[in-house]
């Protein structure tokens, strides 16, 4: 190795800061209030070979993580040698960035003179994308939305109106996707420009060894950490409903290799694709059991290429969470998010200590649309609320926090002076977590109408309305989740016509407890 | 006759005194905090400075100002009396449920700080604002009623009202408040919509419990201040510094002590806009480097940063999100967890890493020989040779050099480098923190930090700033007389100030000019009012305006300073250019055809900026003939030793060069030249010229 540690710790800590300065800054202009409210995004730039070398310290694992893929996916998918300066690669392709069409990745070639020294990405949820809407409803790929193939959206920092003009009559907010991708562009311009003056400043022609040594380091750490763990195979497995009723099964085999340094999870036994838009692509599975194994095993290690790599998964053909065109994937969250759950369940007969007890796994998302009073038509972006996260070895499950994304929930009051929403209440379920040596966190209760005296859509996916998060290591279970119209219970939550009058009022699920009480 | 102004600042270990005469004299002095009765620090603070003048309490007949951590240190002890908070039906877990957010994706560990206001003191009134500002339930009399009779059954003594919407409209939150001062008039009452008038339920309420519980605090510690200044024979209603770096009388300042948290190091970032203005640099970079932190204020244009929301008490690991959010204007400052008690240390990478763990001041740092054994910043800078073992304030404290040493060595064994190396890595490493963090603070700001001066203080900032300029490609360090009390003397230097903000949403296009004359009509009326119970005389006001800006379906708003009194320029046109031209400039980003919305007027009332002047010196120490080994880079280089109070305005000091004061040392790299300037700073300029 040829960087001291006093070196690398002070380019590092360069990197991670130039591509947490554009999150930010995404996130404060953005227009789609999923990403401006709740995170809902992930930054991260990459090496010349597009390996992942730095990722922002804000965003969701879902995305982040999948963020790692696209830069990869989409190089492969264009001529590399073609870039040119002011060059920005877009596509929202499930199966090369994070799964649904919403998250709309960016990439920006970053040139160093003549030459490509690395490159700087984005993915972010956007407020509309045309089709089927945010849901699990839509019965195969091409009724969920527009579907953008690797493209170039800029070339040679000339925009490519045909994109442009498709993407705008396809979507049902033209300005505020407008609005977020620019922003997007405009936040790869400056990573560029960062990470030029960082070279300037440290008199670097490229990041070719820097990258090299953080992801050697970061790779050579986690195995270590890996090697440390009592070899073996160890399972785990959660089975929770999804909306529709279907009840999904994630089994995993955890295998620790500690003469490797390297962790297999082989989802072999899991449930099989479904009819819904439910379906997991493998690069946002990856994403979400990285995060169970990273966050257990050494969460303060940075995310890349190299602490990623010691964790490799084995995905059954025929599965929930190994999507295949043309399954549909829209709500891909419903089942992604439990993911990490049957993981850590595995690995609480190895490191009990710093495990999480399943909680209420995927956030419940709703979207309203239809006509305000005066008669223009609205369509809300998603927003989410969370139910209790599990309890900890030594810790209780914190109450209403969004467990394992890392998104937040729109404030009630910016919801209702954004939409012609009026909630009735938001509070915490007491209780609705399991009892344990270390309690469970709760869930909460929310209600909403309309104030447009018009009829509604609404499209929302609840989930776990059946049977609660499990309690770990003898902890009791939590309580399964609420959905109501009118106070009558409703299984099937497919964009559904509302009366102007219907009120929605549902309970999310609280966290499994840690523990015999 | 000779005029006197009185400064006295209460930190967390010291208080410091500061009185100045306008003949140009200054007096100093520190003392103990007393944590159990502040105001004996306090007036044992007036009596050094006072003492040492020769001057009765009586002869201070200029101003008094006062800035103060009363209101954090209520925050972290959480000692208070019960205080009540009074929500929406149906809304009951405000404070519990947050943002839902997980401040640390990663760590599965992470703890949030319990709720100020506990549900058991939490009341739920039927009432509805819409987000249209119309009431659709009032409140109902026989249950705030209710609420009083609750509250009295649990002693609470203070309580905080947040409705919905109430941002919107504050009608009912006033109805509220009306009947508790009709039933309860004992029962202090902070509403929503007077102490933080902005959207977002969770911040709201979260900045309005604070005041609430902390006004049972500072209300009897302020009118026991007054009552004594005024027994003492002191003639003026004290001044209270606000975080906003603008002080205001002490009886308004006890209503409404959320705005008083960043009082100390608000007068810090005011003192950096004092000597901007001295030297005429619209834009600097003050950097205060204490024991356990550093902070750096951006100064633009002669004026602080100023926030919107910020955090206090911090409970997981030092970590953004941990806290309880405050949304009132702040002086906009970073802190990290960098100071001279900073630890350092080895990770499992192989990365040195310095803090967040620090030795503080017990046991301290190894050097400090109080049993201290993990290596620090400034055991560090006395390996290196920056700091002098036998002249650490002024000779009164031994430093053990041998301790620092041997700690190094242990270090350095862990790196593979030598002891010097590894305490110059710590050196650098520690500067480039406060360099990446100075940089990310400036970008996201859309502010250009490079080439900017810093403007170094407190105890290791004379100390490091020289290698932070370099790393923020700064070309020139101010080193400020008084260094050691230089927040007290900035709250001698800070105008009367008050910032208001009221939500008043409208589009460019379809804005209502005769509801902004309304709305900005009663801000300047609240401004003028708070102005003269400051003491400042009605041709002194100054009203300056600014609108919180964004386009059409964002939520973050972009601040736009206009140039006149919108009442005056009713000019749609205008603002929107001004506002394009901040977006482009803060995000490179122009949205042709989209619409724009004004969402927060913002009037900031003033008086006018005092002229006080920090006394000087005579002439006489050491010239630079004595030098001393500096390991800089791992390698010895002899570097003269300078006194500070022996430099004159006609030296030119080239570096490498230690010029040492009593409470600080000032470290000047090569390629850098000393010269004092007439207000009896020393700068610091990059010459590239060598040694």
């Amino acid at each position: 190795m040829s960087m001291d540690g006093v070196e690398l710790q002070i380019l590092w800590s360069n990197l991670i800061g130039i591509v947490s300065e554009q999150a930010r800054a995404l996130q404060r202009i953005a227009f789609s209030p999923i990403v401006r409210e709740a995170g809902d995004l992930a930054n991260g730039l990459f090496d010349e070979q597009a390996r992942m070398v730095a990722q922002a310290v804000t965003g969701t694992p879902g995305h982040i993580n999948s963020l790692a893929a696209a830069a990869r996916n989409l190089l492969e998918n264009c001529d590399r040698d073609s870039l040119k300066p002011g060059d920005v690669l877009i596509t929202n392709d499930p199966w090369m960035s994070a799964g649904h069409f919403f998250d709309i990745t960016v990439l920006s070639p970053i040139f160093r003179g003549e030459r490509i020294i690395g490159y700087a990405g984005s993915t972010i949820h956007h407020a509309d994308i045309g089709g089927y809407g945010i849901g699990s409803g839509a019965r195969d790929i091409h009724e969920e939305g527009l579907w953008i193939p690797t493209m170039r959206l800029y070339e040679a920092g000339k925009p490519n109106e045909t994109l442009f003009q498709i993407i705008r009559r396809n979507v049902r907010t033209p300005d505020a996707l407008m609005g977020d991708l620019g922003a997007q562009v405009s936040s790869g311009i400056i990573a560029s420009d960062r990470l030029n003056a960082l070279c300037d400043r440290y008199g670097l022609d490229d990041i070719a060894e820097l990258s090299e040594e953080i992801i050697d380091r970061s790779e050579k750490a986690t195995r270590d950490a890996i090697r440390k763990l009592p070899g073996g195979t160890y399972h785990g497995a959660s089975t929770f409903d999804v909306p529709g009723g279907q009840t999904i099964t994630l089994k995993t085999a955890v295998t620790v290799d500690a003469e490797a340094g390297e962790i297999v999870v082989d989802f072999d036994g899991s449930s099989p694709p479904s009819s819904m838009g439910i379906n997991v692509v493998p690069a946002y599975t990856h994403a979400y059991a990285t995060f169970a194994v990273r966050s257990s095993l050494n969460p303060d290690l940075p995310n890349n290429a190299g602490s990623l790599a010691p964790i490799r998964l084995k995905l059954p053909e025929e599965c929930v969470v190994n999507a295949k065109y043309p399954s549909p994937v829209n709500a891909r969250h419903v089942v992604g998010m439990y993911v990490p759950f049957p993981i850590l369940k595995a690995l609480a007969q190895v490191i009990p200590d710093s495990v999480v007890a399943e909680g209420s796994g995927a956030v419940w998302t709703v979207q309203i649309q239809g006509k305000d009073k005066e008669g223009r038509p609205f369509t809300s972006s998603m927003f989410n609320y969370s139910g209790g996260m599990g309890a900890r070895a030594s810790k209780p499950g914190i109450s209403a926090v969004c467990y394992p994304t890392g998104v937040s929930a729109v404030p009630v009051e910016v919801l209702e002076a954004t939409y012609p929403i009026a909630f009735t209440c938001k509070e915490l379920e007491h209780g609705s977590g399991g009892a344990g040596r270390q309690p469970g966190g709760d869930g909460q209760r929310i209600g909403y109408r309309m104030r447009t005296g018009r009829s509604w859509l609404l499209n929302t996916i609840p989930s776990r309305l059946k049977s609660g998060p499990e309690g770990l290591l003898g902890g009791c279970d939590g309580k399964p989740g609420v959905f109501q119209i009118n106070g009558e219970s409703v299984e099937d939550t497919r964009k559904r016509e509302m009366q102007p009058d219907d009120e929605v009022f549902m309970i999310t699920p609280g966290g499994g407890g840690y523990g015999p009480a | 006759m000779t005029r006197y102004s009185l400064a006295i600042d209460i930190g967390g270990t010291f208080t410091d005194a500061v009185l100045l005469a306008d003949d140009g004299r200054s007096f100093v002095d520190k003392t103990l905090t007393t944590h159990n009765n502040l105001l004996e620090g306090f007036f044992r603070g007036v009596e050094l400075v006072t003492g040492h003048a020769g001057i009765a309490p009586t002869d201070v007949d200029d101003v008094v100002v006062h800035a103060t951590t009363v209101v954090t240190n209520a925050l972290i002890e959480r000692k208070g009396p019960p205080v009540g908070l009074i929500l929406t039906e149906g809304f009951r877990d405000i404070l519990y449920i947050r943002e839902e957010h997980r401040y640390d994706m990663y760590d599965p560990q992470i703890e949030f700080a319990e709720p100020l206001i506990p549900a058991e003191r939490t009341f739920t009134l039927k009432e509805r604002t819409f987000a249209d500002g119309t009431v659709g339930t009032p409140v109902d009399r026989d249950e705030v009623l209710k609420v009083i009779a609750d509250c009295r059954a649990k002693g609470i003594v203070s309580v905080a009202v947040c409705l919905l919407n109430a941002y919107r409209n504050g009608k009912n939150e006033e109805e509220v408040r009306r009947i508790f001062a009709e039933e309860a008039p004992d029962i202090y009452v902070s509403i929503s919509s007077v102490i933080a008038p902005q959207m977002r339920e969770y911040l709201r309420a979260s900045t309005t419990a604070i005041n609430a519980y902390t006004v049972p605090i500072t209300r009897p510690y302020l009118t026991a201040l007054i009552a004594e200044l005024k027994d003492r024979g002191f003639k003026q209603q004290p001044l209270i510094m606000l975080s906003n770096g603008g002080v205001i009388g002490a009886e308004r300042a006890s209503t409404m002590p959320v705005r008083m948290i960043e009082s100390g190091p608000a007068a810090g970032a005011l003192v950096a806009c004092y000597f901007s203005r001295i030297f005429g640099i619209p834009d600097l970079i003050s950097f205060d480097m204490g024991g356990t932190t550093a902070k750096a204020c951006m100064v633009q244009n002669h004026e602080p940063l100023v926030t919107g929301t910020f955090e206090v008490d911090r409970r997981y690991r030092f970590k953004p999100g941990s806290g309880m959010p405050i949304t009132v204007p702040s002086i906009d400052m970073i802190e990290i967890g960098a100071g001279g008690g900073s630890i350092a240390w080895v990770n499992d990478l192989g990365l040195l890493k310095i803090g967040p763990e620090s030795a503080g001041s017990m046991p301290g740092p190894v050097c400090y020989g109080r049993g201290g054994e993990d290596p620090c910043v400034t055991d560090a800078d006395l390996v290196l040779g920056i700091l002098n073992a036998d002249r650490f304030l002024g000779g009164d404290m031994q430093l053990n050099l041998s301790g620092a040493e041997a700690a190094y060595d242990r270090l350095g064994e862990t790196l593979g480098l030598s002891r010097e190396k590894a305490a110059w890595g710590v050196f650098e490493v520690v500067c480039e923190q406060m360099a990446a963090a100075t940089r990310t603070h400036a970008t996201e700001r859309g502010i250009d930090y490079r080439g900017q001066p810093l403007l170094a203080f407190g105890g290791a900032g004379p100390v490091h700033a020289c290698m932070v300029a370099e790393l923020t490609e700064s070309l020139k360090v101010i080193y400020p007389p008084l260094a050691s009390v230089l927040s007290a003397f900035g709250t001698l230097v800070t105008p009367a100030q008050i910032d208001l903000v009221r939500s008043h949403v409208a589009t460019l296009d379809t804005i209502d000019w005769c509801g902004v004359d309304r709305v900005l009509d009663s801000m300047i009326l609240e401004g003028s009012t708070a102005l003269a119970e400051a003491g400042i005389r009605e041709e002194e006001f100054t009203f300056t305006f600014a609108a919180e800006m964004r386009y059409l379906g964002q939520q973050s708003e972009v601040r736009i300073d206009l140039p006149a009194d919108p009442r005056q320029m009713r000019d749609a046109q205008a603002i929107k250019d001004i506002f394009e031209e901040e977006y482009d400039k803060q995000y490179g980003l122009k949205l042709d055809g989209m619409e724009i919305e004004i969402v927060n007027w913002l009037v900031t009332a003033s008086g006018r900026q005092p002229k006080r002047d920090p006394g000087q010196a005579g002439l006489d120490g050491d010239r630079g003939e004595e030098t001393r080994p500096v390991h800089i880079k791992g390698e010895a280089q002899e570097v003269p030793v300078w006194q500070r109070r022996a430099i004159s305005e006609t030296d030119r000091i080239a570096g490498p060069v230690i010029i040492e004061e009593r409470e600080t040392t000032i470290f000047v790299l090569g390629g850098w030249v000393v010269t004092r300037h007439e207000s009896g700073s020393l700068v610091a300029e990059k010459t590239g010229e060598a040694a």
